[in-house]
């Protein structure tokens, strides 16, 4: 079985109800998204933030995927669409963000000063988290606030709270 | 940084699998709405409606609702399509072709004969009307396309301009006296294809996701 046909048959499966295959799916579109990406830009350092983007897209456009139709060609014109957004966005803003991840739990910010953490973010990821986490914003109003995209801030807040993660490990 | 990515996909994993909200509720209600508010202000807002009936019959309101109702039919589905990545929208854009076509055949021996007075009756009116109407219409295509997934953003602001001139029309017709090929050309057709350019030139700002 071929990548298109497991990423087809697991969400055929996911669909069938059997949820905890979402996971597995995840995983193997992540395969399909590098193979992808990796065709089009080679070992580029911002590969795999691309497909991290990538995998946040498809996720929160999920519903675009009619039943029964193939995952990969799906798979592949978000994340060509994607590549181009990227490519745009440094054309215009060569900001390049940090790498993170935002399984923070909140005790492991106990006792520390969370403003002095965020000062040490840049300041798009800190503003994404002080919009999300602070003044309690959905991701959509605070994207909106920000004037920028719903995945774009999931990003930023991804990738914020895996720095604010690190700073707190080496604080311990 | 693989490791970040998979720390990705669990959480993702554990927002689940169930699509986010649904089709008649994301796309097709806001271009009802758009539609229903367009034609609801008309019909409240304009007396006479049908004005030439009584001379012309129904032949004028099949001309020109037949062109409006299935242009803003087909764009409706090429608005769908455009909005799933990897799918094929090429020939919904031919088909958009398609009212152009069945107008042409009622109107073309007008545009050679000119057997109607231009610019005829109210055309203020009209020119009024579709640059009222076609914004809030191209608006609510454009809320529509945001729940998707458009990855090809001009095309999908330029069907979202079809959109939006079809519903302005659609609202308008049955309130205008005018008639002819030059008039349907200057009136309605220049302003749709007006509509149909800015959503062109805009797609990629209203649209990115």
């Amino acid at each position: 079985m071929n990548l298109g046909e497991r990423l087809d048959a697991l969400m055929a499966t996911v669909r069938g109800g059997k949820e905890a295959a979402y996971g597995q799916f995840l995983t193997e579109a992540s395969h399909a998204i590098r193979n992808t990406l990796a065709r089009r830009i080679g070992a580029d350092a911002d590969l795999e933030d691309l497909v991290q983007e990538v995998l946040i897209a498809v996720h929160d456009k999920r519903h675009t995927l009619d039943p029964g139709r193939p995952v990969l060609p799906w798979i592949n014109a978000i994340a060509k669409y994607k590549l181009i957004d990227h490519w745009r966005k440094k054309g215009r803003s060569p900001i390049v963000l940090e790498d993170a991840d935002d399984e923070v739990a909140a005790d492991e910010f106990a006792g520390m000063d969370v403003a002095v953490l965020l000062d040490q973010l840049p300041e798009a990821q800190a503003e994404a988290i002080r919009l999300t986490h602070i003044e309690g914003l959905t991701g959509a109003e605070a994207s909106e606030r920000v004037g920028i995209g719903l995945s774009a801030m999931k990003l930023r807040v991804h990738r914020g709270m895996l720095r604010l993660k690190e700073l707190v490990a080496e604080k311990e | 940084m693989m490791g970040r990515t998979e720390e990705l996909i669990t959480r993702l994993a554990s927002e689940g699998a169930v699509p986010r909200g649904n089709m008649p509720q994301h796309f097709l209600l806001p271009l009802a709405l758009v539609s229903a508010v367009c034609i609801g202000a008309t019909a409240l807002l304009l007396d006479n409606a049908f004005p030439t009936y009584h001379l012309r019959g129904w032949m004028p309101m099949v001309v020109k609702w037949g062109f409006s109702i299935s242009l803003l039919l087909i764009a409706s589905a090429a608005l769908l399509l455009l909005g799933k990545p990897g799918r094929p929208s090429g020939w919904m854009l031919a088909a958009l072709a398609l009212p152009f076509a069945y107008t042409a055949y009622f109107v073309l021996p007008d545009l050679v004969l000119r057997t109607h007075p231009w610019p005829g009756e109210m055309w203020e009116r009209c020119l009024l009307a579709m640059g009222i109407m076609s914004p809030i219409g191209f608006a609510g295509a454009i809320m529509a396309m945001r729940w998707l997934a458009p990855t090809n953003l001009r095309r999908a602001g330029l069907v979202a301009g079809f959109f939006g001139g079809a519903v302005a029309m659609t609202a308008y017709a049955p309130f205008c006296p005018g008639e002819g090929a030059v008039y349907l050309l200057a009136f309605y057709f220049a302003p749709i294809f007006a509509m149909a350019g800015i959503g062109w030139l805009a797609g990629p700002r209203l649209l990115r996701w």
